[in-house]
C-alpha cells in the first residue's frame, strides 16, 4: 500500500515538474528591406547605333527583386542608366532612354504599384506598402550620335536599386 | 508551381544586400560629445566584395561620420557590424545612413546593378 502512494507521489511529482519546463519561443519582426539581383542584364546591338537590354533587339532585361518584411516602412527607387561606366572612347553623344516596371509580385495587391509609380528624370519611385516580394524589369537603350556607329569594344552601364526607409 | 517558386527563391536566394536595423538608435560612446549607433550588413551578392557607407540629412547632404572603414570589404554571405560616430550636434540633422554596394570595373559585362539600402534616423 504504501510503495503504492511512493509511485503514484512519484508519477505526479514527474507530470507537475513537465509542465514547470515549458519554454517559450518568442520571435520578433522587425522591418528589412533586401535587394536581389535576380538577372544581370545584357545589351543588344540591334543596329549599329544602338544598345538595349529588350529581348526584341537581342538583349536580356535586368531584374531586381525587393523583400520586405514589414509593409509600408520602405520606398525602392529604381534607376536606369544614363551613362557608360566603361565603353570605348566615344566622339559623339548617347541619347538614353529606359523604363522600370514591375514585372511580378508575390501579393496581389502589389499589382498597383504599377499604377502608382512615380517617374522622374532616369529614377522611378514605387512605394513599397505591402510586405512581400516585388520584382522589377528595367529596359535600357542607348542610341549613338546621328547615323553613327558605335566603335567596336565593351560596354557596361549600371542600374541603381535603392530601397530607403520611410 | 509551389517546385517553380521554391526554384526561384534558390536561384535568387545567392545575390542579395541588407543592411539593418531600418530605424537605428544613437547611444552616447565613449568619447565627449560623440553619439555611435550599430549597423549590421549582410553580403550575399556573391559578385560585390565592397560597401560604401555614408550619412546624410534629411537633404541628403553628406554629414561628417566616423566609422572604421568607409569602404567595407566583406565576404560573400559575411555579415558585418558597422560602428558609427557622429558630432552628438549633427544629431538632430542626420536623415539616413546607407550602404551602397561598389561595383569594381570589369566584373560586370554589360548592365550591372547597383544596390543601395538607406535606414532612417528619427
Amino acid at each position: 500500500m504504501f510503495k503504492s502512494i511512493l509511485t503514484l507521489g512519484a508519477v505526479v511529482l514527474m507530470t507537475t515538474t513537465a509542465i514547470a519546463e515549458s519554454t517559450p519561443i518568442v520571435g520578433t519582426v522587425s522591418s528589412k528591406c533586401s535587394i536581389f539581383t535576380d538577372t544581370a542584364g545584357v545589351y543588344g546591338n540591334p543596329t549599329p547605333d544602338e544598345l538595349s537590354t529588350l529581348p526584341a533587339d537581342g538583349g536580356v532585361l535586368p531584374i531586381v527583386r525587393y523583400d520586405v518584411s514589414v509593409a509600408d516602412k520602405y520606398k525602392a527607387k529604381i534607376s536606369w542608366p544614363n551613362s557608360f561606366s566603361s565603353a570605348p572612347s566615344l566622339s559623339d553623344s548617347v541619347t538614353w532612354d529606359g523604363e522600370t516596371e514591375v514585372s511580378s509580385h508575390s501579393e496581389s495587391g502589389m499589382s498597383a504599384y504599377e499604377d502608382a509609380k512615380v517617374e522622374y528624370d532616369n529614377v522611378t519611385e514605387f512605394d513599397l506598402t505591402l510586405a512581400g516580394s516585388t520584382w522589377f524589369k528595367i529596359t535600357s537603350e542607348a542610341k549613338y550620335g546621328v547615323g553613327k556607329a558605335l566603335p567596336g569594344g565593351e560596354y557596361t552601364a549600371n542600374v541603381t536599386a535603392e530601397c530607403i526607409a520611410n | 508551381m509551389r517546385y517553380f517558386i521554391i526554384a526561384l527563391l534558390c536561384a535568387s536566394a545567392v545575390h542579395a544586400h541588407e543592411f539593418t536595423p531600418t530605424y537605428p538608435k544613437f547611444d552616447s560612446s565613449y568619447v565627449d560629445n560623440v553619439v555611435t549607433t550599430k549597423m549590421k550588413l549582410f553580403n550575399r551578392r556573391k559578385e560585390i566584395s565592397y560597401y560604401e557607407i555614408g550619412v546624410f540629412d534629411n537633404e541628403w547632404n553628406p554629414i561628417t561620420f566616423a566609422t572604421e572603414n568607409r569602404i567595407v570589404n566583406i565576404e560573400y554571405l559575411g555579415t558585418k557590424s558597422i560602428d558609427i560616430y557622429i558630432k552628438n550636434s549633427d544629431l538632430s540633422r542626420i536623415g539616413y545612413i546607407c550602404s551602397v554596394s561598389k561595383i569594381i570595373k570589369g566584373t560586370v559585362k554589360s548592365s550591372g546593378v547597383k544596390s543601395k539600402i538607406c535606414s532612417r534616423v528619427k
